[in-house]
């Protein structure tokens, strides 16, 4: 869906980004993390030509985006960002209808989608479409933010650290809507965030970026397996890169087959570290994991636990 | 709106009465042959004490807002510190003094005037629009661009109507300062609400400076008082 | 380690990495323009007496004149080269000053040669190219000076040394201003002290008014929202309606008690139009002195209380000290606006410079403008640069 093929933005002597080829494929939520200074935002906003790389191309669905007209380019990608930026003189409803207007869309059409919309981030639409932004609360604005987005359903949708100035409560109630968002409609999502357990819980795909460089990339599990090293230990935090490890890992893995009866139930797609919470609040040792389609059912036990590698 | 249409409606009133009112400027100025301003009439003096202020005040409205919109576009950046330099400049030399250096090369009547008007009135205006648009926040504009919206269309559905309030509290210091400008002006042979003023002063009849210190003023409290409420209707 | 050539063309500080400050590209227009305007407007033009109206006159082709020309050019060009480095903005500022010292030694030069065939009746004027060089000069300097964040101190300071220079080398007492100056010299001396004895009173009177009001204000809502209104309600009057208004009841006071004549209260003279300036004065002062009061955090005060400060040493050592430069900027503003508007007091019989003026408005005469005006605008400016300064002064603190 989208290649950085040598990407490289300079300003002056300094590399914001710097020679970086990542490729984000279709359907897939990718997460650029990265500290504050990392360049992560500006790869991001090369993808709809808000900065132009200095060196090296991006390509969206195969085509140079150097070659689209930016507006057009624009209309066709959904951008959400951090402070929000919904139009504080515009009702929610005109914010959500801006993309669309743009397209030339007629009124009845706008009006049904702004409906469908707002239902789609949980929001009631009779409730919240004739609110100013300054009527709703950080949550619920980044949700308007969402659906503005959404609004010509573009098949790629940009969010630059969109929850960051969100309550934690907040930020993982928008978390598990835009998965059921991205399941739903099958975006393909890029995301932005320096917040670690906000890109495991997120990503499909997980790109490192540090000063500039793209230090490492794959599925979550993978790029935590043992291989961290340098700059990615240290963005992980090195004390609880082992905690981290075990949020990109399914419950299941380790199950053994075993009699389940009395013990506390975990959800059928936990991770382990949702396990090993479990275990620390229910104080017990052991956990029963539901059968599901292609998996039998089982236990888990502390000790496969914290000898897993 | 009704204070306004009252005062309105007052105004008219006395300026339709003036000329009747013979014993009371009697009365108050017994020393004075005649008392009462007779001509040009107060309409008339009205009428081009309005066209002059409002004209030069429409002119500098476009003049500033065109120069704070070319100053707050990326390509005008350079014309910043001008504009910075003309409004510090001008602060040092007051409109009347305008008024009579372009008096020699104008000559008599309202054309002075009406170029230190449209000068001094673009400076608020343009204060105004330059600080409004600036004030315009960054990610507004970042969502406005990243949406695909065109740097005119930004222009004109998103930075101007978060910067109006602005330009408008700009536009009325722009009309109060061209009234009272306008007045000034009589003394370079403009005709308006300040000639009864200054030709007083010149025949030493203090009636007269009286009778149209009293209308002026009364104008640019009106002007000011119509202006306050079309801001407050619409920050309301 | 980076190759000799390198190091050493990132030390040249023409070929450095720095990009100009972005008021190169103003500076430069400016200058340009500045060079331009004499060529199209021309800079002398001579009259055959004090009343006839001014030609244009062809500007002599001998060597003063033209070693003046050129230096003129040469500092324009300067100006607009040496504003392409941040650093050197104060030197472009003196550049332009420069300038204008140049083209006024060349006409001063000039119009003695023009003069000298001429009848003796004959008057020779700077013409509208030497006025348009000289704003352009002006706001170009004032454009360095914004790059550095301040007053055109150094363009102010160099203009009027080489202006005292020029005059005192007698270089421009060919001039009409000059003449006209010299003939009325001690008139103009007079006139500028009055114009600084009014504006000065009336700025200790609205001192006086509002720094007691702005203190009570400070804790009584009430009294702050009317000292407001009445402040910014006065500002929508226009001054010339309110010494016209002001005129009457000083009058009929005076009637009503002579003996009030003798301390120069009256319809007409310097009492109203004093009473009349520090009414618009309260504004500017009454807004800083409460914003600068206010400057300190409720916060902080509350710390002070907390630590046993009473409310007198809370304004002593606390709200005065902290918020004495914003006062200081309402000050400014007042001061200069004092100055302008003394200039109006002539009209109801002050004085001051503004009498130079109207008396030039009435009879047409180009030279008694000026000889109001830019003593004027002198002041002014001083006042303005005085006032910064001093804040500057107390933005360094002790």
């Amino acid at each position: 869906m989208i290649r950085f093929e040598g990407v490289s933005r300079r300003y002056g002597e300094q590399a914001a980004v710097d020679r970086v080829t990542l490729e984000v494929p279709r359907g897939s939520i990718c997460v650029l993390l990265g500290e504050s200074g990392s360049g992560k935002s500006t790869l991001m906003r090369m993808v709809n030509r808000l900065v132009e790389p200095s060196a090296g191309r991006v390509l969206v669905d195969g085509r140079d985006v150097a070659g689209a007209d930016p507006e057009e380019l624009r209309r066709g990608i959904g951008y959400v960002i951090q402070s929000v930026g919904l139009f504080p003189h515009w009702r929610v409803a005109d914010n959500i209808a801006t993309v669309p207007r743009l397209l030339g869309w007629e009124p009845a059409r706008i009006a049904a989608r702004v409906e469908t919309l707002l239902e789609l981030v949980g929001l009631e639409a009779t409730l919240f479409r004739d609110r100013f932004p300054h009527e709703l609360s950080g949550g619920q604005a980044q949700r308007v933010g969402l659906a503005r987005a959404l609004a010509a359903d573009p098949p790629l949708l940009l969010m630059d650290e969109p929850f960051s100035a969100l309550d934690p409560g907040t930020r993982r109630g928008l978390q598990v809507a835009l998965r059921e968002i991205h399941a739903e409609t099958g975006k393909t999502i890029l995301f932005v965030t320096h917040d670690v357990e906000e890109a495991l819980a997120l990503a499909d795909r997980l790109a490192v970026l540090d000063q500039g460089q793209l230090v490492a990339q794959g599925r979550p599990a993978a790029l935590l397996e043992g291989a961290a090293q340098g700059p990615v230990r240290r963005i992980f935090g090195e004390e609880s890169l082992a905690f981290h490890r075990l949020a990109t890992l399914p419950a299941r893995s380790l199950a053994r087959v075993g009699d389940a009866d009395g013990l506390p139930m975990l959800p059928a797609d936990a991770t382990l570290k949702q396990a090993l919470m479990l275990m620390l609040s229910e104080n017990s040792a052991r956990l029963a994991l539901p059968a599901e389609a292609g998996f039998g059912g089982g236990t888990l036990h502390w000790t496969d636990l914290v000898t897993a590698r | 709106m009704r204070a306004l249409l009252a005062n309105l409606l007052l105004f008219g009133a006395a300026m339709v009465a003036a000329p009747y009112l013979g014993p009371l400027w009697h009365a108050l100025f017994p020393e004075v042959s005649r008392p009462v301003w007779d001509s040009p009439g107060w309409f008339s003096l009205l009428g081009e004490h309005l066209m002059l202020s409002l004209g030069a005040t429409l002119i500098a409205a476009i003049l500033g807002l065109g120069a704070a919109i070319l100053a707050t576009r990326p390509a005008g950046r350079a014309l910043r510190p001008l504009l910075d330099a003309v409004f510090s400049l001008a602060q040092a030399v007051p409109p009347v003094a305008a008024i009579a250096l372009s008096l020699p090369l104008l000559g008599f009547g309202a054309a002075p005037t009406l170029l230190a008007l449209v000068l001094y009135a673009a400076l608020p205006v343009m204060r105004s629009a330059v600080g409004g648009l600036d004030a315009v926040p960054a990610p507004v504009l970042d969502a406005a661009r990243g949406t695909g919206m065109g740097s005119a269309r930004i222009l004109a559905q998103v930075e101007l109507p978060l910067a109006l309030p602005v330009i408008q509290a700009g536009l009325r210091v722009a009309l109060v300062l061209a009234i009272a400008t306008t007045a000034v002006g009589a003394v370079a042979g403009a005709r308006c609400l300040g000639t009864p003023i200054v030709t007083g002063l010149a025949n030493g009849n203090p009636s007269w400076v009286l009778q149209g210190a009293i209308f002026t003023a009364w104008l640019a409290l009106i002007a000011d008082q119509a202006l306050r409420l079309g801001l407050g209707r619409h920050s309301g | 380690m980076p190759s000799q050539p390198a190091a050493l063309a990132a030390r040249l500080p023409l070929t450095g990495t720095a990009p100009p400050p972005r008021e190169a590209m103003a500076v430069a227009t400016l200058s340009v323009l500045a060079v331009l305007a004499p060529l199209v407007l021309g800079v002398l033009s001579l009259a055959p007496n004090r009343l006839l109206s001014p030609r244009a006159a062809a500007m002599p082709q001998t060597a003063g004149v033209i070693i003046c020309l050129g230096l003129f050019l040469g500092f324009c060009l300067g100006t607009a080269l040496l504003a392409r480095r941040a650093a050197w903005l104060g030197w472009a500022e003196l550049a332009a000053a420069l300038a204008l010292c140049a083209l006024l030694a060349g006409i001063g030069v000039a119009a003695g040669e023009v003069l000298r065939d001429a009848s003796p009746a004959a008057r020779a004027t700077p013409a509208a190219g030497f006025w348009m060089a000289m704003l352009l000069l002006a706001l170009a300097a004032g454009c360095c000076a914004a790059g550095r964040g301040g007053t055109p101190r150094n363009f102010m300071v160099a203009v009027v040394l080489g202006f005292g220079l020029l005059w005192a080398a007698g270089l421009l007492g060919n001039l009409s201003v000059a003449r006209e100056a010299s003939a009325r010299g001690a008139e103009i001396r007079a006139a500028a002290i009055q114009h600084l004895g009014l504006s000065g009173s009336a700025l200790l009177l609205a001192l006086a008014v509002s720094l007691p009001l702005s203190l009570l204000a400070l804790r009584h809502r009430k009294l702050e929202a009317a000292l407001m209104g009445v402040a910014n309600g006065f500002q929508v009057v226009p001054s010339i309606a309110l010494f016209g208004l002001l005129m009457g009841p000083l009058g009929a006071l005076v009637s009503w008690a002579p003996g009030l004549r003798d301390w120069g209260v009256g319809g007409i003279g310097p009492a109203p139009a004093v009473l009349g300036i520090a009414v618009y004065l309260l504004l500017p002062l009454c807004s800083a002195f409460l914003a600068g009061l206010r400057v300190v955090p409720p916060a902080l005060i509350d710390a002070a209380r907390g630590q046993g400060l009473t409310e007198a040493g809370i304004l002593r050592r606390l709200r005065i000290p902290l918020g004495l430069g914003v006062m200081l900027g309402g000050l400014r503003v007042a001061a200069v606006q004092a100055i302008g508007l003394a200039t109006l007091a002539a009209l109801i019989g002050g004085g001051g410079l503004g009498t130079l003026v109207f008396q030039g408005i009435g009879q047409l005469a180009t030279d008694l403008i000026l000889l109001g005006v830019l003593p004027m605008v002198a002041l002014s400016l001083l006042a303005d640069g005085g006032c910064a300064a001093l804040q500057a002064a107390l933005e360094r603190g002790p």
